[in-house]
């Protein structure tokens, strides 16, 4: 079961158990009582992650985890990408915020599951409100039938990257007004993606932004990453690309559940 | 600040390490911060005092803090570099860029003294 809610999970048989309360070394006086353990923070968050992935594949979804600062256009290109694909790919949104369901309206508004994660505060999602936030869209209508998932991280590029909610991919976005020094800021959320998307192109005649500079910077950081530059709003080859590795991701999963 | 939701992610893994070990207060936490776990330790410090002074269990814990290091890998020739967490800029012997980190990205409670 689930250690969040109790639903049966996919992997009871194997359950990894995260408590591990290590072994008692009396090291010292009667009182006293040294304990070796030895335990990772993220285990417990990671261990729940991995029942999440299970349940996305359990009904064959593939699912993305979107990460960038606010602003840089996350809705925005869920907006555009949910039209491009309409009648081609399920898709359903799990918003994460830390305040409002603003985000989850303009999602609603294209006709798709979505639900809305407020974090009151919180920098960041974490695998335990994922699960939370994945059972309530699947009673949703459509909920039941999802190819693709988007899981719309708080807008934050620090925090987020450190937790694992059971994604198959990470997509990081920087939008051409932020500027090109994000990989070499704030590199974490670059080496744990597989994604990286340069977006808001259109603007590039006004801002300095060198898109070859910023993406060498990324590959240095992580040389599997994936660099697309796009502009949702306007379409064109970036916009298609992205589109591309979407039917891809789709299609490599209903491979697997065959 | 995801520091304060790690600090209390420990601070029931402490509650139930006591209760296993039938402890009633713990005296000392020491940690492994690692340079590339995302985790600030002066803000854990930091959420470490704010939470544990509102519990119980743990109020006036001695809390240590270490920092391991990171071994980088040259991805071209194998040749290895170990720092405190900094990238080096390029390998130290092909000039290659692309140095993969072993070590460093976890946050791990090693040992807890309880009485």
């Amino acid at each position: 079961m689930c250690d969040s809610c109790g639903c049966p999970s996919p992997s009871d048989h194997n359950h990894d158990h995260t408590h591990d309360h290590g072994h008692t070394h009396n090291h010292s006086t009667s009182t006293t009582k040294t304990v070796d353990v030895h335990t990772s923070l993220f285990a417990a968050n990671d261990a729940l992650a991995k029942t999440n992935r299970e349940h996305f594949e359990e009904i064959g979804a593939v699912a993305l985890n979107l990460i960038s600062s606010p602003g840089s256009g996350k809705t925005t290109l869920l907006e555009y990408t949910i039209e491009a694909l309409k009648g081609e790919i399920n898709i359903a949104v799990i918003e994460g915020d830390i305040e409002t369901e603003r985000d989850a309206d303009r999602i609603r508004a294209k006709g798709v599951p979505v639900i809305q994660l407020t974090t009151g505060g919180a920098c960041h999602l974490d695998a335990a409100m994922t699960h939370r936030g994945f059972h309530q869209l699947q009673k949703q209508p459509g909920g039941d039938k999802i190819d693709l998932l988007f899981i719309e991280n708080v807008g934050n590029l620090v925090c987020p990257a450190t937790f694992d909610l059971g994604e198959h991919e990470r997509v990081v976005l920087v939008s051409v007004p932020e500027g090109p020094d994000k990989p070499a800021k704030y590199p974490k959320a670059f080496t744990s993606s597989h994604t990286f998307l340069i977006t808001k192109t259109d603007l590039l005649p006004y801002f300095d932004f060198p898109v070859p500079e910023a993406s060498a910077e990324a590959l240095q950081l992580n040389p599997h990453l994936r660099v697309i530059d796009l502009c949702a709003s306007k379409g064109g080859e970036g916009f298609e690309t992205w589109l591309g590795y979407l039917r891809e991701l789709v299609a490599n999963m209903r491979g697997r559940a065959k | 600040m995801h520091e304060i939701s790690l600090v209390q992610g420990l601070l029931v893994q402490l509650g139930e390490l006591a209760r296993a070990n039938k402890a009633g207060k713990v005296i000392k936490i020491t940690m492994e911060v690692g340079p590339l776990s995302g985790v600030v330790a002066d803000s854990f410090r930091f959420g470490f005092d704010i939470l544990s002074a509102e519990d119980d269990l743990v109020r006036g814990a001695e809390l240590v803090l270490i920092t391991p290091m990171v071994t980088y890998v040259c991805s071209a020739c194998g040749q290895t570099v170990t720092t405190d967490g900094e990238r080096p800029e390029e390998c130290a012997r092909c000039q290659e860029l692309f140095l993969i980190p072993q070590g460093g990205d976890d946050l791990i409670l090693r040992q807890v003294e309880m009485e």
